[in-house]
């Protein structure tokens, strides 16, 4: 069976229009993109989406009441949430540095959420 | 901490403002110093903790804070003095003084030898659009509610709307939703999006958020916090149509109506400022009108990607400490830059041809076909699939080109369909 | 247990805090309620802030009474309580034969009512003066006195002034209705905070003036409240107008204006549409159209791109036109100074000197009046950075840190003023915003909101979170992040 769906790519400001061709599930062609990232994303959409998760965290004592956090790769689109309850639960102790790793392995996908700024203690 | 002997002064740390220092060090000025009235540096990227900035400068995405982290590295390795706590509150316009306040030092005066204007942007605020109704608590600018999520810690409500379609007020959407709130929908008075279109996509679309173009909010609801709004379909002249009226239920109104370049200094420094970008005047030196007076960012015209935010602030630091050392004399304005019918801003105004440089535009209503972004003479033509207002266009020229013509009376740039 | 006065003073607007003022200068307890969390609210809060000429006005009406008097006596407050008064001067504008008429007659009503330096002169005299002014104007008849005031300041300073001298303020306190002796004589009041006891009632609540008298058992007026809607525009237009601009008035009323504020505002408005409602001070798009084809009429390049805000006031219109200042003979004590609507912040302090001598002259069985030797008249405003020169700046600075600290960039305030407003009673955004002027400007707070909020956060010792706008429930924020995910059961993110 062959279907289409279409797609606007997210790896960069352009925003391409994708739209990609499948025959039994299986990625047969992507158009409308600029680069290779375009390909593969689309690929990636269709199989698994992925996206970076970016919030904030909690911190015990630090010259802001929150630190940013981000998933250091893109994680599963349906985790998200379950991420974001897995952050909302954590309270950091001030100094925090950047690329610091907050949680291991969040939620089971293989995926580490780290600081994303330096953060003082108060 | 010497007062005396500033030869590059820059006021704002955010992208613009440090690289700014980075460019005047680097093109060899001695004493260069950068202004930041926070505690902490890096303007509003700090606030801004979605990734989605420095592809092309670092061949990855990042969030805002890691943008600058790399930046204010840099930038403490050329040598750049930092004074944080520090606020600008006046500059002379004659003899160029500059005053700043701290807690522990007071008031200042400084005397640099040059000066960038690093500030930034703001948000159009609601005045700006005149929406009939109550004044309850629970309107923000998509910008301060992100500084209170992202910065304090609070969330400003539990079920939103968005008024606009700016890039901040799509990131601000998901932002919301991310924490456990709602966002009803998204409001654009215009026929197309204001931000770009992976925004609408990875912000709206990924979490079933309504975008509703040519619609917008004609009445506010609410005597202390805000309980709803009117929505409405506009016609063609953009009032509101009062049979598609609805009432929407809601504890939070946010404001993505656009930015405007931050220009009390630049106005108390009694630079030129242009009508239609809101920001200074400049050449491609990023030379205001007055000679010892630089420009640079968000805070001269009101740029997409924050790539084109630092390399501008290179240029302007750059050419500042070239000020300072003596080595640019006088407001240089040789060839007026000028816009095609359907160009709306761009930036900067003028060129000299003393270095290669790039010109920034966007075009006042959508070309959704191939099209072409060319100058007249034709220095530059490149084709494009479409162009937007949402999404900045540029062209380049080389010295060469401009010093081959030297009785070149204007250049113009402008992007038509093919 | 009731708290007793000699004086119970319903409504802090400019009239009641007026009042407040003049009655301080004697020996009397003076309470003075007002339902509003700050000040000043209601009408007060939402007006022209004109200091009228006073030639519209027809001679013998109370308003007429008070207006030239209250006039003159701004110019004298002003240095007094350190309050902005631009002495900018009125022109009223005749655009045909018929109006001009009309000027000539205000012209003998003003010179009836002693109101001093009146003067009719030509459009292109006006154009001379005022380049923005319509060409169709033919005649204006100029008013050097009068003037524009910083409303909130005004009011901020009689209340203030009033408190030093001994009078007690209390906000959210609302009147829910009179106690009466045996005799029928006014006994005080019940109040949201209790009873409070005093032998005179003086009725000052504005647009709820008339139901207060009711209750009173004077029902001789009626209260017609009346929406008027105003443009606020950006400081960079200071200088377009140099005064206060009229049209002629009809019977619609004064018309719409036009106006540079005491702080270089452009402002236009009001509108007169009656309405039910006493509290409704929303801005409507037929309002805000009329106020924007006023505005052209008289200065055709009206910046309207500039506008900052909108707003509206709820005026204490009357059946009967005029002021209504009386005591009643039954119940003895009570006095109204009700349905003060224009020239009613103009007239302010003429009418509280007038009530005190009411009171004295009726009531002077029910309480003593002793001069108050240690009375203050002296009412210094917070330091206003913005306007200080850079020597004062800098002594602020060395003083208190705080002063060397921006909190709103569009009007220059400090830190230091923001705390010294909040030591003044200040406890919500919108009052810090009167008393200082941090939010006015051009980004109307979005800058400085959340600056203002974690100030007054810190100083009160209460969460962010607590923090209203306004008062009541207009909470800035609803609570801290991450607190809904860990709420909420379902996932909508997987949806």
């Amino acid at each position: 069976m062959i279907s289409e769906r279409k797609f606007i790519c997210v790896s960069c400001p352009l925003g391409c229009g994708l739209t990609v061709t499948l025959e039994d599930g299986e990625v047969k062609s992507v158009e409308g993109n600029s680069c290779p990232r375009g390909a593969s994303y689309a690929k990636s959409e269709v199989k698994d989406p992925r996206r970076v998760f970016a919030s904030t965290v909690r911190v015990k004592n630090g010259k802001l009441p929150v630190c940013p956090i981000r998933s250091k790769t893109p994680a599963p689109r349906g985790k998200l949430f379950e991420i974001a309850q897995a952050v909302a639960k954590l309270e950091i102790p001030a100094p925090i540095k950047i690329g610091q790793v907050l949680i291991h392995n969040a939620c089971g996908t293989d995926v580490d959420i780290v600081a994303s700024r330096d953060l003082e203690s108060a | 901490m010497l007062n005396n002997n500033i030869d590059v002064l820059i006021i704002g740390a955010g992208p613009a403002g440090v690289a700014a220092g980075i460019g005047a060090r680097k093109q060899g000025a001695e004493h260069v110093v950068v202004l930041e009235r926070d505690w902490d540096l890096g303007g509003i990227l700090q606030q801004c903790i979605h990734p989605g900035f420095g592809l092309r400068t670092f061949r990855e995405e990042l969030t805002g804070p890691e943008y600058m982290h790399r930046f204010i590295q840099q930038a403490h390795e050329a040598g750049v003095e930092f004074r944080t706590n520090t606020m600008v509150f006046q500059i002379d316009r004659n003899s160029n003084q500059v005053w700043t306040m701290n807690r522990e030092r007071g008031i200042e005066c400084l005397n640099p030898k040059a000066i960038v204007l690093t500030m930034g942007c703001r948000e159009r605020p609601l005045g700006a659009i005149r929406i009939p109704g109550t004044r309850p608590a629970g309107i923000y600018t998509a910008g301060t509610a992100q500084r209170f999520v992202n910065m304090e810690g609070y969330m400003p409500g539990k079920r939103a709307v968005i008024l606009g379609s700016g890039d901040i007020g799509l990131i601000m959407a998901r932002r919301m939703i991310w924490e456990g709130a709602e966002v009803e929908g998204v409001y654009e008075v215009m026929s197309w999006p204001g931000g770009l279109r992976r925004n609408i996509a990875q912000c709206l679309d990924d979490y079933g958020i309504p975008f509703h173009l040519e619609t917008t909010v004609t009445k506010i609801h609410g005597k202390d916090r805000l309980e709803g709004v009117t929505v409405a379909k506009v016609d063609a002249n953009k009032a509101p149509i009062k049979s598609t009226e609805r009432f929407v239920a809601c504890d939070t109104l946010l404001l993505a109506i656009g930015l405007i370049p931050e220009n009390e200094l630049s106005r108390m420094a009694g630079v030129e400022i242009h009508q239609v970008t809101g920001g200074p005047v400049v050449n491609d030196l990023l030379q205001t009108s007055n000679p010892a007076i630089f420009a640079a960012g968000n805070v001269v015209i009101v740029y997409d990607l924050v790539d084109n935010v630092s390399d501008e602030g290179l240029i302007a630091g750059a050419n500042a400490a070239r000020y300072a050392a003596g080595e640019i004399s006088g407001s240089i304005r040789r060839i007026p830059v000028k816009g095609g019918e359907n160009v709306r801003l761009f930036s900067p105004q003028f060129v000299t041809g003393e270095s290669d440089t790039t010109i920034f535009m966007r075009v006042t209503r959508p070309i959704e076909q191939a099209c072409r972004v060319f100058t007249t003479p034709e220095f530059y033509t490149q084709r494009l699939r479409y162009a937007r207002p949402g999404e900045m266009n540029e062209v380049k020229i080389k010295a060469a080109q401009v010093k081959a013509m030297p009785d070149l009376q204007e250049i113009i740039v402008d992007i038509q369909p093919v | 247990m009731a708290k007793k006065y000699d004086v119970i003073i319903i409504g802090a607007g400019i009239i009641g805090s007026g009042i407040a003022r003049e009655l301080s200068r004697y020996k009397l307890k003076i309470a003075v309620l007002d339902k509003a969390s700050e000040l000043p609210s209601g009408a007060s809060r939402a007006n022209s802030s004109m200091i009228h000429g006073g030639f519209d006005d027809k001679p013998g009406t109370v308003k007429a009474k008070f207006c030239v008097p209250g006039n003159k006596l701004w110019h004298k407050l002003k240095d007094e309580l350190d309050i902005h008064l631009d002495e900018c001067g009125s022109y009223v504008c005749a655009f045909t034969d018929e109006e001009k008429l009309h000027l000539e007659k205000l012209l003998a009503q003003g010179n009836a009512n002693g109101a001093p330096g009146l003067e009719i002169i030509s459009g292109d005299k006006l154009r001379e003066r005022e380049p923005n002014a319509s060409k169709e104007i033919i005649a204006a008849l100029w008013s050097p006195e009068a003037g524009i005031i910083n409303n909130f300041e005004a009011v901020a300073a009689f209340i203030e002034n009033a408190q030093t001298n001994g009078a007690e303020l209390f906000l959210e306190t609302l009147v829910t209705g009179l106690i009466f002796e045996t005799n029928g004589d006014v006994k005080g009041v019940n109040t949201n905070r209790g009873i409070f006891e005093a032998p005179v009632l003086i009725n000052a609540a504005g647009v709820h003036s008339g139901e207060i008298s009711q209750w009173a058992g004077d029902t001789s007026f009626k209260i017609i409240p009346t929406k008027g809607e105003y443009f606020l525009l950006d400081r960079t237009t200071q200088g377009f107008i140099h005064s206060f601009m009229f049209s002629c008035p009809s019977k619609a009323g004064k018309g719409i204006t036009v106006a540079q504020t005491a702080e270089g505002n452009l402002l236009s408005g009001p509108t007169a549409t009656e309405q039910d409602d006493p509290e409704d001070n929303s801005t409507t798009p037929e309002g805000l159209a009329e106020v924007l084809k006023g505005a052209r009429r008289l200065v055709p390049n009206f910046p309207v791109n500039l506008n900052i805000t909108t707003f509206a006031g709820v005026r204490a219109n009357t059946d009967t036109g005029d002021f209504v200042i009386k005591a009643l003979e039954n119940p003895r004590g009570f006095v109204n100074v009700a349905g003060i609507k224009s020239p009613g912040f103009t007239s302010a302090p003429a009418i509280a000197i007038y009530v005190a001598d009411l009171l004295r002259e009726n009531l002077a069985d029910k309480i003593k009046f002793i001069p108050n030797e240690k009375f203050v008249p002296e009412r210094r405003n917070i330091p206003r950075f913005l306007y200080s020169s850079m020597d004062e700046r800098k002594e602020l600075a060395k003083s208190d840190p705080a002063y060397a600290q921006i909190v709103c960039r569009c009007e220059t305030v400090t830190e230091g003023q923001v705390i010294e407003a909040i030591r003044r009673g200040a406890r919500t955004v919108t009052a810090v915003k009167m008393l200082t002027r941090a939010g006015t400007g051009r980004c109307q707070g979005g800058f400085c909101c959340p600056r203002v909020a974690e100030i007054l956060s810190r100083e009160l010792g209460v969460p962010l979170d607590a923090i209203t706008r306004h008062g009541g429930d207009s909470k800035l924020l609803v609570g801290r992040t991450k607190e809904f995910l860990l709420n909420k059961q379902e996932a909508r993110l997987n949806a």
